[in-house]
């Protein structure tokens, strides 16, 4: 194992989960950007 | 400036400075020196990487690019969430494991000397010559603005961090990141704020916001995918992925960042925090200069912001034909405000109509002020040929100075001269890293001790950083200099990332096909950028395309042969 369970934030148990937080913090990045200019475009 | 200014430039400076020197301590061993003995925790990582690539023309440029183009250079950085989650699952553990003091020693195990030398000399050029313009980038500006001296200010840029760099390393560089990032952070919350709070009286946050959408600055998003436009969410995906991958995976200056993680979850941590981080950091600077656009739109702005410029105008031939064109703005920027006002009024009424008729008084008086603009640009280019026509990079320092109270004037100034250390420290760092471990130790002294290893680090730090000083001397006119930095990163990064995706993903190429693949990628890369084929992120996505296929193609043509020779035998 290269690397210790403790050294995962709170909210994640696994490293494949924390790729996905990351991705998905992206998405909704993408999404509130689109919403953001719709909004007062 | 005022004395309370330099008061505080002062003393955040040598708060650095004196920091800097006091973690110098004890770094005596290439470990120590290079690697600041692989113990820094993720947030130091984080926070290590973020300054690194935050330099000063970012808190310049960036702003900048928000006042004159709108919020789309954000998708820029939409790749670079995808480039953590690639580095963390392939790059780093690899790295780890050899236990390399750079990325480009992992090519010799997998290829030969030869790819790996090619591939440090790459790194040196481009780093060596896009450092010289981080240090010339933002002291053209200061020395423009404020009156200083431009070879002093290169000289101060660029020699200040040498102070602690070449003393204490890789560790006195991370935890000055620290405190930069700090300073950095804190002032351009400060800047926003300040922005936001000199807007006419009942003029809010939303409020700018309306205005900027109704002017086509809130353009954050582009779904039309055309090769040839700088920015659309493409572009920032794809060719966005490619740049990071290859900066961050490949780029020493970088690679020696993460490898001070005290492990590879640490190490890991780390990017992945700067994958959530950067999306936002970088919306919120571009937003100061969006709300700067805003700000302007209520009050008479510069008819051009590099005021240096305007100002040998006047007192040139052309006097008489600019102070026409200066009045002529003076009363297209009253048209403007009495625009903005109309809009403001029928967005608080809530009638589309009036909207409507408001956004274009507002979008006609803006295009005229930008063909007055375009007659300005032309006087000074028929006065002097060789001045700086773009003035993005003047805007936000223009409004600081002008609009912003003293004290946070000199903590702003503060802010450009820390972001510019953090990436400079950075990057002296590893051009001396690579030339000592890549070049001195593997061709001339393979067997020398870990003291004189230490020793040869500093004086390389040093070397370094006088020859990015000279290159800053001797760099001038490069349109928007954050994009020069990304252009040049560009033309050299898709070959060297083809290079490592060759060495992880295609066991069965072997050196000799990579090594001419990359030299012939190199030349092809170069030749479309000359011939203007492309957009500069897709330079990127090129490169390193070429590096794989022809290194492919090299190895099949050549296994060929060699079976034909077998079987002739």
């Amino acid at each position: 194992m290269d690397y210790n369970p403790r050294e995962f934030p709170p909210f994640v148990k696994t490293w494949p989960q924390l790729y996905g937080v990351v991705l998905g913090a992206l998405v909704v990045e993408i999404v509130l950007f689109y919403v953001l200019m719709r909004l007062f475009s | 400036m005022s004395g309370l200014d330099w008061g505080v430039l002062g003393l955040t400076l040598a708060i650095i400075i004196l920091y800097g020197i006091y973690r110098s301590r004890g770094s005596r061993s290439m470990d120590d020196y290079l690697l600041a003995g692989n113990s820094l925790p993720w947030y130091h990582v984080c926070l290590s990487v973020m300054a690194t690539q935050a330099s000063a023309i970012t808190f310049l440029s960036a702003p900048g690019q928000g006042f004159s183009d709108g919020m789309r250079f954000v998708q820029f950085y939409f790749g670079l969430p995808l480039a953590m989650v690639v580095l963390s699952i392939t790059f780093v553990p690899i790295f780890h494991r050899l236990k390399v003091y750079t990325a480009y020693e992992y090519l010799e195990g997998r290829f030969d000397g030869r790819v790996r030398s090619f591939t440090a000399i790459l790194f040196l050029i481009s780093r060596g010559l896009s450092t010289g313009i981080s240090i010339y980038a933002p002291a053209i500006i200061l020395s423009t603005i404020l009156g200083w001296n431009i070879y002093w200010t290169n000289l101060i840029m660029g020699g200040i961090v040498l102070v602690y760099t070449v003393s204490g390393g890789t560790r006195a560089i991370s935890h000055t990141h620290l405190q930069q990032m700090l300073i950095v952070t804190g002032a351009m919350a400060v800047a926003g704020y300040m922005t936001v709070h000199l807007l006419p009286d009942g003029v809010g946050f939303g409020d700018a916001l309306q205005v900027a959408g109704k002017a086509g600055r809130l353009n954050l998003l582009d779904f039309k995918f055309d090769p040839n436009s700088r920015y659309n969410i493409w572009s920032g995906l794809i060719g966005g992925f490619f740049l990071q991958l290859s900066y961050f995976g490949t780029d020493q200056s970088q690679v020696g960042r993460y490898l001070t993680g005290q492990s590879v979850g640490q190490s890991r941590l780390g990017l992945l925090m700067n994958g959530m981080l950067k999306v936002p950091m970088q919306f919120l600077i571009i937003l100061v200069g969006v709300l700067v656009f805003v700000f302007y739109q209520f009050r008479e702005s510069p008819v051009f912001f590099n005021t240096q410029e305007t100002d040998k105008l006047k007192q040139s031939v052309y006097a008489t034909d600019y102070n026409l064109l200066e009045i002529k703005h003076g009363l297209l920027t009253t048209e403007r405000q009495k625009g903005v006002v109309n809009l403001q009024q029928a967005l608080n009424s809530d009638n589309e109509t009036e909207v409507e008729a408001a956004r274009t008084q507002l979008q006609q008086a803006d295009e005229a002020i930008k063909e007055n603009r375009g007659a300005v640009v032309k006087l000074i280019q028929k006065n002097n040929p060789a001045a700086d026509t773009n003035d993005t990079n003047y805007v936000f320092l223009r409004f600081v100075l002008d609009y912003l109270p003293h004290g946070l004037i000199g903590l702003l100034i503060a802010v450009i001269f820390s972001a510019s250390m953090g990436s400079i420290a950075a990057a002296y760092n590893s051009l001396a890293s690579t030339t000592i471990v890549d070049i001195y130790k593997r061709s001339f002294r393979p067997d020398a001790s870990d003291g004189h290893y230490v020793a040869a680090s500093r004086w390389a730090t040093a070397g370094w950083g006088v020859f990015c000083i000279i290159v800053a001397q001797f760099a001038n006119r490069m349109g928007n200099m954050i994009e020069a930095v990304n252009i040049l990163g560009s033309l050299f990064y898709g070959v060297i990332l083809g290079i490592f995706v060759v060495a992880f993903y295609f066991k069965t190429i072997g050196a000799r096909a990579t090594f001419f693949a990359a030299l012939l990628a190199e030349a092809l890369v170069i030749l479309c950028w000359q011939l203007e084929l492309t957009a500069f992120l897709w330079l990127n996505v090129i490169g390193c395309v070429l590096v794989v296929g022809l290194a492919w193609g090299i190895q099949q043509i050549t296994v060929n042969s060699e079976q034909r020779t077998t079987n002739s035998e």
